[in-house]
């Protein structure tokens, strides 16, 4: 799949749902999007990183599949940990394999072995698997595109996020909210006019969003969510239920294990009423375990029901009653659980839409955006609200709120100081996100200090502040002293994430090492696609009728290959062997073998 | 270089001063200028332009904001007609006030059996300073506006105290 673009070819930016379990790519296509598969046919990147003993940094699926042999060196959910600091991240952090420790300003540090990485720089390598093997897929370069976050993620959380995308060689043109990019999704040709609901419930959030569709122009009304509610929270019930057989440990293979154990009780959960875990630990223990759906969704009765309070509040925010709801669109690999459909369905009186699969929705519909603002597509518009309060603070530490949660945006505000001593020529503003009265209980998004004020009697000096918040949800503030017209300067001292300097020293680092990680990156790309050939070609055999001699030189080939994975083989030899293979079975592929198995051959993922 | 005050809502949505709209076009009008000016569709300009194309974007958003709520429809109204008027018309009457406050003790009191009925009764208090504001605006009664719009908090005020406790 393989494409030239063409001197005319339309501006390209794909879309990216960076999520906490899963991350992928899609793109516009005709009147809707298609997600990029890598070329196992794959559209997932679980969003694992294996920082391998050998000096190996192994994404996705293959650094997932060593979580087990090396569980204090694979990083899962690093989404949970991205714009936050330790003190916010709390007791979150008691039940992870691997090590995190407070750096500098109290942000989060994965510690693997000597090294530390930010969140920021995890999330970086998660993307430049995804933007990888959309360039793969696509045949060019890919340098732009659009990030989804949850809806709750706060200015901290989306800063890091852009970050993350410009530390892996990327553009971010926007930070898209996930349940709006998934109505986007359902609602791509716009011709269905209504209000719709978006329920989005992931591995680790859970957002939800009330919009309304009106002539191609997508309007969130409202949007509320819980940054720490999802399907992990549900795994962790049952992975309590494991714990309480075993004997307390906080060995990083043990906790590893019980969560994939509980993982697999939890998918099986969807669909049988009742599942059994038999898990051998070796030495570690024994745990033979079974669970009813009934036990199961007793359990988690709570979490969902505190979902269905955030979809009332929501409701209630975007001024409707849920009988006006026209539409409820289902989103993120969670709602898959019997239990979250039926109690949606018993509160809204609606059959929710599952015909985008919950796992793509996301990125099908930022790719979709990402077509708008390359300008491709005038016909959509997508017009999106702040999901906290904007305020500041005040005397005596509660927060003067400036902009409401759920305001459109672009929106602004001006606002009117003074200064409080003769001759003060300099005010300090310090803004907070949040609901909250106190200060203390909002999240400090940074420090604004208005220099340049001339020198007159305290409260004569008539400072007008005007926040304005851009269309990404970033606030900017410019400040004029209206009596002597003077401009106040404002400096940003942002309190979480990193620094725009830390940020410019990463992405150097990250350019000096470019080579080494590419090299890095091949070797470990045809060691994937090799085994994948090894397997494929192993089921393409037992399903193909074919003659003797020709079963016989394929399983050589076959053989060879496996062998040269095995003694870890340098990449040359390994990719003259994968050539060999695929010769041999290509012309098989042509003469005798039926279209189906050309087609698990190519589903295994040889080219 | 004074700071420009934003553009009253009306002169942004090119509509007349007027505490009648048609809620249908209004709407129209606000999707109609949104797709003119919303930056998305304008990321292909100067720098110099893009603030400005923001900052057009934001005073539709926050004109359509107070143009489709009937009350800071009818503030924004009263404001540009007779300026400073809300702050000179504050003084209430002592037995509107009176009232005021028992209503309040009411709700904050109402449980069960009692809170419908109470809410049926600051919806008929709601309505009527809707309308008695849409009357006085219209016939140029400023001071009286002000008054029944300053007035209206409180049952506002009440009613949102018992949503809260629903």
């Amino acid at each position: 799949m393989t494409g030239t673009p063409t001197p005319a070819a339309p501006r390209l930016v794909v879309g990216i749902d960076l999520g906490t379990t899963n991350s992928l790519a899609a793109v516009r296509a005709g009147k809707g999007a298609r997600v990029l598969r890598d070329q196992d046919g794959e559209p997932l990147v679980p969003s694992v990183v294996c920082f391998h003993p050998d000096g190996r940094t192994i994404v996705g699926r293959a650094g997932k599949a060593l979580r087990l042999e090396h569980p204090d060196r694979t990083v899962f959910s690093i989404k949970r940990l991205i714009g936050r600091s330790v003190r916010d991240l709390g007791p979150d952090l008691n039940h992870l394999p691997y090590a995190v420790v407070a750096g500098e300003r109290d942000l989060p540090r994965v510690r693997i072995g000597d090294a530390q990485w930010s969140p920021e720089a995890i999330s970086a390598l998660i993307l430049q698997q995804v933007k990888h093997n959309a360039e793969q897929a696509l045949g060019h370069p890919v340098r732009e595109a659009v990030v989804t976050v949850p809806a709750w993620f706060d200015d901290a959380q989306r800063q890091a996020t852009k970050d993350a995308a410009a530390l892996a060689g990327l553009d971010c043109l926007r930070i898209l909210n996930e349940p709006t990019a998934a109505a986007l999704a359902y609602g791509i040709d716009g011709s269905k006019d209504g209000t719709a609901l978006v329920y989005d419930l992931g591995g680790g959030t859970f957002d939800v969003s009330i919009l309304r569709i009106d002539q191609g122009v997508f309007r969130v009304l409202a949007t509320a969510g819980d940054t720490h509610l999802g399907g992990d929270d549900f795994d962790e019930l049952l992975a309590q239920r494991i714990f309480a057989l075993l004997p307390k440990t906080d060995d990083p293979y043990v906790l590893q294990a019980v969560r994939a154990a509980a993982e697999g009780l939890k998918i099986q959960l969807s669909t049988q009423e009742r599942a059994e875990l038999q898990l051998d630990l070796g030495a570690r223990g024994q745990v033979t375990l079974a669970v009813t759906r009934a036990e199961f969704e007793g359990a988690i009765a709570p979490l969902v029901q505190r979902t269905l309070d955030c979809v009332q509040r929501a409701v209630k925010d975007a001024g409707l009653r849920l009988e006006q709801l026209d539409d409820v669109v289902l989103v993120g690999g969670s709602t898959r659980v019997p239990l979250v459909r039926a109690r949606l369905q018993s509160l809204t009186h609606k059959v929710p839409h599952t015909g985008v699969d919950p796992d793509l929705a996301v990125a099908l519909g930022a790719a979709i955006q990402a077509d708008v603002l390359a300008g491709n597509d005038r016909s959509l518009l997508l017009l999106d609200v702040i999901p906290l309060s904007l305020g500041i603070e005040t005397l005596g530490g509660t927060v003067q709120k400036l902009i409401l949660r759920n305001t459109t945006i672009p929106t602004s505000v001006t606002e009117e100081f003074s200064t409080g001593v003769d001759n003060q020529t300099a005010v300090d503003l310090t803004v907070f996100q949040g609901e909250r009265e106190l200060a203390k209980d909002c999240r400090r998004l940074g420090h604004f200090k208005l220099r340049g004020i001339p020198p007159l009697p305290a409260g004569l000096p008539r400072i007008a502040v005007t926040f304005l918040v851009d269309a990404d949800g970033v606030l900017r503030v410019n400040a004029r002293e209206q009596r002597t017209g003077a401009e106040a300067s404002i400096q940003i001292v942002p309190s979480f994430g990193l620094t725009r300097d830390e940020v410019r020293k990463m992405m150097l680092d990250s350019i000096e090492h470019a080579q080494a990680d590419y090299l890095a990156r091949e070797a470990i790309d045809l060691r994937v696609k090799a085994e994948a050939m090894v397997r494929g070609t192993q089921k393409a055999l037992a399903m193909a009728e074919l003659p003797p001699d020709q079963t016989y030189a394929v399983q050589k080939a076959t053989k060879a290959l496996a062998k040269l994975l095995v003694g870890n083989a340098d990449a040359p030899t390994l990719k003259q062997a994968c050539d060999d293979l695929s010769k041999l079975t290509a012309t098989i592929a042509d003469d005798v073998i039926s279209s189906a198995v050309t087609k698990a051959l190519r589903e295994e993922g040889s080219k | 270089m004074i700071h420009v005050p934003a553009p009253d809502p009306f002169t942004v949505f090119g509509l007349q001063r007027s505490m009648d709209v048609d809620e249908r076009a209004l709407e129209q009008r606000y999707l109609k200028l949104s797709r003119e000016c919303h930056p998305d569709l304008h990321r292909q300009q100067e720098t110099g332009d893009c603030i400005a194309v923001l900052q057009r974007a934001a005073e539709i958003n926050d004109a359509w904001k107070v143009l489709r709520d009937p009350w800071q429809r009818a503030k924004s109204l009263l404001e540009l007609a007779s300026p400073g008027v809300l702050d000179r018309e504050k003084k209430l009457d002592p037995a509107f006030l009176a009232d005021a406050l028992e209503l309040a003790e009411e709700v904050a009191f109402a449980n069960g059996a009692t809170i419908n009925p109470l809410r049926e009764r600051l919806e008929r208090a709601i309505a009527d300073d809707l309308e008695a504001l849409h009357g006085a605006i219209r016939s140029g009664e400023h001071a009286l506006a002000a008054r029944r719009l300053h007035a209206s908090h409180y049952h506002r005020k009440a009613m949102r105290d018992l949503d809260a406790k629903s």
